[in-house]
């Protein structure tokens, strides 16, 4: 009965939790230095590339080191279409839909590969998207890049503009968010874990594994196309640079760092893509490349799950330290210990429960 | 006609260039059934090791010794503290930590040499003879026949010999390799400090061509993963046919093909690997793998 009443608790815990950061989030830009909100809106932006390529890597485990093409496909069609003077409702949901159909024409062709093999093609699309970006200078300003500006905040709003870009890239990064959440917790998320872990055992549990995969590259790619529309929304200005091979390696860093296979991971992943450069850069710019792989491989070796679980593997720690006998005892022994220690194992079964529940 | 044939030979000539890095990668791949993303970047490092020794005015030939037996030991280290942990886990993890070691070699060679370009002496004359009406370069010559011996004697080493068939069981089948009897920690480091040693001598090969840069096998490396897929992971004369014909076949249709035109010629080979899959999806001279539950 207790478990229930706690459930409950937990429930109205998590609501007024919610409730306070979306207040904590709206409150925020109107209170914030210009660069603070600057360093937000980009988190936000690469938070959503990273979030459609922990659908596709983190969750249906296919390496993809192409994600950057779509973020730069996104800006250039949202460039486009803002310089066309369409609507910016349509502009959006271009940037998705061509960046999803591209992403499904890869998808067909790769998805065929067992394997790594499938990296070993997206590796292609950075590689002969900065050239193809250059080439095709109509469209996309060729070296020199492209600019448009739709981001200004509106008179009758009386915001500056960073306020309004905080609030455009807000919305869109909660609406992925939410989107994400829901398709992984869904059946398809289970789809994906399934091809994850054994794509025989998917396939004889009549999950095609070729077409799961093709649908988590078409998500991640519309993911993508949106992150780009943010990046426009952002930096109002996109060249062959944003798409290039250096950053697609980075967002896949950034993914595995922050949490590959979880939502709230992604998160994480956005701020170390966003914050990590700008402090090495501020130490010693000839340091940031070889930091972001040190940094990689120090989180791979210590924390294989990303940072969004060193919470659990601090408390992990800590409970092994106040229970010295056995190590890499399992939770369910631990009740059988002294009551004084009893309370905490309890307590983090259950957090970490509703955790496996939480991140699909 | 004489341009034709000017164009085939330079195409072989950067297509050995692919074919080295490629048959790195099969190596690496055969060894631990790994794909290598660092690969690259460790020919690099090499080349700069060769780089450092000569400015200490060591001569030219006894620095690229130097580089290439220290790049064996680069790459048995490299297994042994970084992938083995890895190494018995998920692949696609294993792949990222591949990723986060090129990024890493690349950054570190960036701190210490910069990113500027040096200039690296060519072990080869720079003379050229004429061939079929196609003036070739004794450099290019002399780099081609370079890779084919070393693509006959990787051959040889996994077909006829003891030390190669251990690498192939090791790769094939670890538990059981360690059930007979096989060292499996040191064959996967012979492994690595094998495709290392390839490595080093892609790297400086290419460096007085494309001059000494952290970023100099980039484009290379993503040649040598298209070849690897075109001619299957499994078969070293497959990939160095496939780094041959792309490099023969991009030069074509960046001459031939002014749509497509220099810069986007890197965009052929993976035009001709998405027809390919979709026929072939093991890859032209790749076995194809069956599955059981």
């Amino acid at each position: 009965m207790s478990s229930v009443t706690s459930l409950r608790s937990n429930r109205i815990l998590r609501i007024v939790l919610i409730a306070a950061v979306a207040i904590l989030l709206l409150v925020a830009p109107l209170v914030l230095p210009v660069f603070a909100n600057q360093t937000l809106v980009r988190i936000g932006v690469y938070a959503v590339a990273v979030l459609g390529l922990n659908i596709v890597m983190g969750y249906t485990g296919q390496v993809n080191l192409g994600q950057i093409f779509f973020v730069g496909l996104g800006a250039y069609v949202t460039a486009y279409g803002v310089n066309h003077g369409w609507n910016i409702v349509v502009v959006f949901a271009a940037a998705c839909v061509i960046a999803g159909i591209v992403g499904l024409l890869v998808a067909l062709a790769a998805a065929r590969l067992g394997g790594l093999a499938i990296a070993m093609v997206t590796i292609a699309l950075p590689i002969v998207g900065v050239p193809l970006a250059k080439r095709l200078d109509e469209f996309t300003g060729g070296s020199q890049g492209i600019s448009a500006r739709f981001s200004d905040a509106p008179d009758w709003s009386r915001l500056y503009s960073d306020q309004w870009q905080f609030y455009i890239v807000l919305l869109v990064t909660a609406a992925a968010f939410l989107v994400a959440r829901n398709l992984v917790r869904g059946k398809y998320g289970r789809a994906f874990g399934v091809v994850r872990e054994n794509e025989a055992v998917a396939a004889s549990m009549g999950v095609s594994p070729y077409r799961t995969k093709v649908l988590a590259f078409t998500v991640a790619s519309i993911f993508g196309g949106a992150s780009g529309f943010l990046y426009l929304a952002a930096v109002q200005y996109t060249s062959p640079e944003t798409l290039s091979f250096g950053h697609s390696i980075s967002l896949v860093a950034a993914m595995v760092i922050g949490g590959a296979g979880s939502i709230a991971g992604s998160l994480i992943g956005g701020a170390y893509y966003v914050l990590v450069p700008q402090l090495t850069n501020a130490i010693d710019p000839s340091f940031t490349t070889a930091s972001q792989g040190a940094i990689l491989l120090a989180v791979l070796f210590l924390l294989p799950e990303g940072l969004v679980s060193l919470p659990r593997v601090v408390r992990r720690l800590t409970r092994r330290r106040s229970t010295r006998p056995a190590p890499g005892n399992s939770p369910q022994t631990a009740p059988a210990r002294s009551p004084v220690t009893e309370a905490a194992p309890e307590g983090l079964q259950k957090t970490e429960r509703g955790k496996i529940g939480h991140e699909g | 006609m004489g341009t034709f044939i000017q164009l085939v030979v330079d195409g072989l000539a950067t297509g050995s260039i692919y074919a080295a890095l490629a048959l790195a990668i099969v190596l690496v791949n055969q060894a631990t059934g790994l794909i290598n993303f660092a690969q690259g970047g460790l020919a690099v490092l090499s080349s700069y090791i060769a780089f450092a020794f000569l400015q200490l005015q060591f001569p030219l030939i006894v620095a690229i010794l130097i580089a290439v037996v220290l790049s064996f030991f680069i790459g048995a280290l490299v297994e042994r503290f970084l992938l083995r942990r890895f190494e018995r886990g998920d692949p696609d993890t294993a792949v990222v930590v591949t990723i986060g070691l090129l990024t890493l070699v690349t950054g570190i060679a960036a701190m210490i040499w910069s990113y500027n370009n040096r200039a690296f002496p060519s072990l080869f004359p720079l003379t050229s003879v004429e061939i079929l009406g196609a003036v070739v370069s004794v450099r290019s010559l002399a780099t081609t026949v370079t890779i084919v011996v070393i693509m006959v004697v990787l051959q040889l080493l996994f077909l006829r010999t003891k030390l190669g068939l251990a690498l192939r069981a090791v790769a094939d089948n670890p538990a059981s390799a360690a059930f007979s009897g096989l060292p499996v920690g040191r064959l996967l480091m012979v492994g690595w400090g094998l495709a290392a040693t390839l490595g080093a001598v892609a790297g400086i090969l290419v460096a007085p061509q494309l001059t000494l840069t952290p970023g100099m096998l980039d484009t290379a490396l993503v040649y040598a993963l298209a070849s690897v897929i075109l001619g299957g992971l499994s078969s070293p004369v497959g990939c160095v046919v496939a780094a041959s014909a792309i490099g023969v076949l991009e030069n074509l249709v960046a001459v031939y093909v002014p749509l497509i035109g220099h810069d986007l010629k890197i965009a052929v080979p993976f035009a001709l690997i998405f027809v390919i899959l979709i026929l072939r999806p093991q890859g032209l001279f790749g076995r194809k793998v069956v599955v059981r539950v």
